[in-house]
């Protein structure tokens, strides 16, 4: 359709009577123009003659093709100044539209196929109707020239600003004192950026190249290149907005880093990560990487080998040493015959790992070995009652798919002289808000003596063995298990210290009973014991207790044996775990008598 | 005052009784998955009070939040606010399938979940937006 202008033109004149024939004013109105690039109604064209310089003053309503509705739209010029050919001063201006307030200067000079424009603008805020390309309060500066050979418009511009704000999603420039100079071409509808060179505050100096269809509003290319940059402000200004939906979404970062990825017709092509001296901290607590050195590479066609190295950190609470990992990734999976990560004067060696990413989820598998940690230095590093012993374990195989971790085949932490076997563990949804974790627990010989020292219980001398099955804990809290805890089978020395009697007869609560002939018994600092026992059923909070037997009116938890013997019986069979757990904190006195045979 | 304000309205939401469950469902159950969920959203509140306010968010109808209008948030705000919203909705979908498994019954997260959609609304503050009939509604 050939293009149609319909122009409505009215000009008149205002003659003012002091001077015959000067001219004060000038006003146009134009009806509608319909262009390529959109429509514009009812404008309203005025310039004021009586000041030193003209006033122009322009109202319309401008439709972009791309728009549904028209925008009406106000341009002021204090002063205008059109005294050479092909050239326009707009000083003292005001450009204001829906959304868009920008005071601002033009020098604007035109000659065929060949234009340059320099604008100044103060305190100008503008967004777009979704508001995800919005700035405010921005002053500085934009310079804009384009030459056109044979169609194609060569130009190059620069735009600083030192005052403002700048978001233009998924980016938000918080710090002004950023400079972006860049120059490319221009040949309807693709807008190629050959360079730029932003200098970004608080991050330092970035090139880039990218290709953009102004049809689709696409980027098609882009290649971005960062070296010996504040990782701390690449972070925050352009990684966390990629990652924020991820584990690596809320940190707090710094160091250095070298920065460089190539999207090509839409698909990633390359990607490389360079981090010196680094540290990495997790805002929600879950990890954490001290002076960490990374090489991160990754290429669409090419198999890369990634390098991390960190001197300590912590996983999950759990205290991570110096540590270097290797690893190769292959487009979106990744392998590594061996990966070790020292813990204390341990390590966790994860062996034959292989992870992929499908459909933005990860899938992974390794098989895992624990070289002995010493429990006195774990213990204290998780800020628990210092145990003696070690652990350690091997597990053939541990798989992560859908959110869920779990284990095939038994972990064993060999603590307390004895062992205590991890069975059956799933985790779902580690570092969620509410990780779930299912496991079976087989302990076996453990010596009580250092486990009740350990705890300050009171001192007991023998072996314990215990079976929880279907244990689940919710945020890493039990709600749900059958536990049996129990003294071994075979010869063992088994004594039992009064105040050992009373916090396992404060355990039992207010219907625990005994009787102690204190007037005989007090002279014993311990008694002998044939069996100890306890067992819980947990149901969400409550726990049906019961003991090595069952009385009519209960269960015995300890049973004596020789003289003096000592039994303490359990009456309370149903017990909530919240307050089992704060009678086990508070254990000091016991509240019941003692039976003595 | 902020975590005042949240906790008094999670109360507020969880004592009263919903209609659903002829008084056979704790919409007040604690288990600790349920804790942990309603301390995240706590301590997501303050973030996202504010929002609220500024008619940013508003409340859906199937007890979620959305983006309303994101020119009424700060510039600085803009960037997380999508991942901010997603977490948010996360928790609360959790929320209500852990109250129902809390109850014993996993089926009634549905219903679980409508109860609170209405009650988010009703204990809402004044100005903040909701969803009805596809449209937002100013309180």
């Amino acid at each position: 359709m050939p293009r149609q202008l319909s122009i409505l033109l009215v000009v008149w004149l205002s003659i003012v009577c002091q001077h015959a024939y000067a001219i004060s004013a000038i006003k146009i109105q134009v009806g509608e123009v319909n262009a390529p690039a959109g429509q514009l109604k009812n404008a309203q064209f005025q310039v004021d003659l009586k000041g030193i310089a003209p006033a122009l003053k322009l109202h319309a309503e401008v439709k972009p093709i791309n728009e549904k509705a028209f925008i009406p739209f106000d341009l002021n010029c204090g002063q205008f100044n059109t005294d050479k050919i092909g050239q326009i001063d707009c000083l003292d201006g005001h450009f204001t539209a829906k959304q868009v307030k920008a005071p601002f200067s033009i020098h604007f000079v035109s000659v065929p196929n060949d234009f340059s424009a320099d604008i100044l603008f103060n305190a100008a805020s503008f967004s777009d109707e979704s508001g995800l390309h919005a700035g405010e309060n921005l002053t500085g500066q934009m310079k804009l020239a384009a030459k056109s050979v044979n169609n194609t418009w060569q130009w190059n511009g620069l735009i600083s600003w030192t005052k403002g704000e700048l978001f233009w999603q998924p980016f938000y420039f918080g710090k002004a004192g950023n400079l972006f100079e860049i120059n490319g071409t221009f040949k309807s509808p693709i807008l190629n950026i050959e360079n730029a060179s932003l200098m970004v505050n608080e991050v330092g100096k970035m090139t880039s190249s990218a290709q953009i269809n102004t049809q689709t509003k696409t980027v098609e290319d882009i290649k971005v290149s960062a070296k010996d940059v504040d990782f701390a402000g690449l972070y925050s200004v352009f990684l966390k907005p990629m990652v924020e939906k991820s584990v690596f979404g809320n940190l707090d970062v710094s160091g250095k880093a070298d920065w460089q990825f190539e999207i090509k017709n839409l698909e990633p092509r390359s990607f490389e990560l360079n981090l010196r001296d680094a540290n990495v901290d997790d805002k929600n607590g879950k990890f954490a990487f001290k002076h960490m050195n990374a090489h991160l590479p990754w290429d669409y066609d090419n198999a890369k080998t990634i390098n991390i190295n960190y001197k300590s950190g912590h996983l999950l609470k759990m205290p991570l040493g110096d540590t270097n990992l290797n690893a190769e990734i292959n487009r979106y999976s990744f392998v590594s015959p061996q990966l070790t990560l020292p813990i204390l004067d341990g390590a966790l060696n994860l062996s034959d790992v292989s992870a992929a990413m499908i459909a933005d989820n990860w899938y992974w598998h390794l098989r895992m070995n624990l070289t002995p940690i010493s429990m006195t230095d774990f213990s204290t590093a998780m800020g628990w009652p210092k145990m003696q012993g070690k652990i350690s374990g091997q597990v053939p195989l541990v798989t992560y798919a859908g959110k869920q971790l779990s284990m095939d085949g038994a972990m064993t932490f060999n603590v307390f002289n004895g062992t205590i076997g991890m069975d059956n563990l799933k985790i779902e949804d580690p570092l969620g808000v509410v990780p779930r974790l299912n496991a079976d627990l087989l302990m076996r010989n453990l010596d009580l003596g250092e486990l009740t020292r350990t705890f300050s219980f009171g001192d007991i001398e023998g072996k314990l063995d215990g079976d929880v099955k279907n244990m689940v804990l919710e945020n890493w809290k039990p709600v749900h298990l059958d536990a049996y805890i129990h003294t071994s089978e075979g010869k063992h020395l088994k004594k039992i210290s009064q105040r050992a009697v009373e916090n396992i007869t404060a355990l039992g609560g207010e219907g625990a009973a005994a009787a102690v002939q204190r007037t005989f018994l007090r002279f014993f600092k311990e008694f002998n014991y044939d069996k100890i026992g306890l067992s819980c059923k947990l149901r969400q909070d409550i726990c049906e207790m019961g003991g090595v037997e069952s009385t009519p009116t209960g269960y015995i938890i300890v049973k004596g044996k020789g003289i003096p013997s000592v039994n303490v019986n359990g009456f309370t069979q149903r017990v909530s775990l919240e307050d089992l757990l704060g009678r086990i904190k508070r254990i000091t006195a016991s509240n019941t008598k003692m039976i003595v045979k | 005052m902020q975590k005042f304000i949240f906790s008094f309205f999670v109360v507020a939401i969880t004592l009263l009784n919903s209609s659903w469950v002829n008084a056979a469902a704790d919409l007040d159950v604690n288990t600790p998955a349920i804790s942990a969920l309603k301390s995240s959203m706590q301590a997501r509140h303050a973030q996202l009070a504010p929002h609220y306010a500024s008619g940013a968010i508003g409340l859906t109808k199937d007890g979620l939040i959305a983006v309303r209008d994101a020119t009424a948030l700060p510039l600085k705000d803009r960037q997380g606010i999508n991942a901010l919203v997603a977490a948010e909705n996360s928790d609360r979908s959790l929320l209500y399938k852990e109250i129902a498994a809390g109850n014993g019954h996993p089926e009634w997260q549905g219903e679980v979940r409508n109860t609170f959609a209405g009650r988010w609304i009703d204990k809402a503050q004044s100005g903040w937006y909701f969803q009805q009939d596809g449209g937002w509604v100013k309180k």
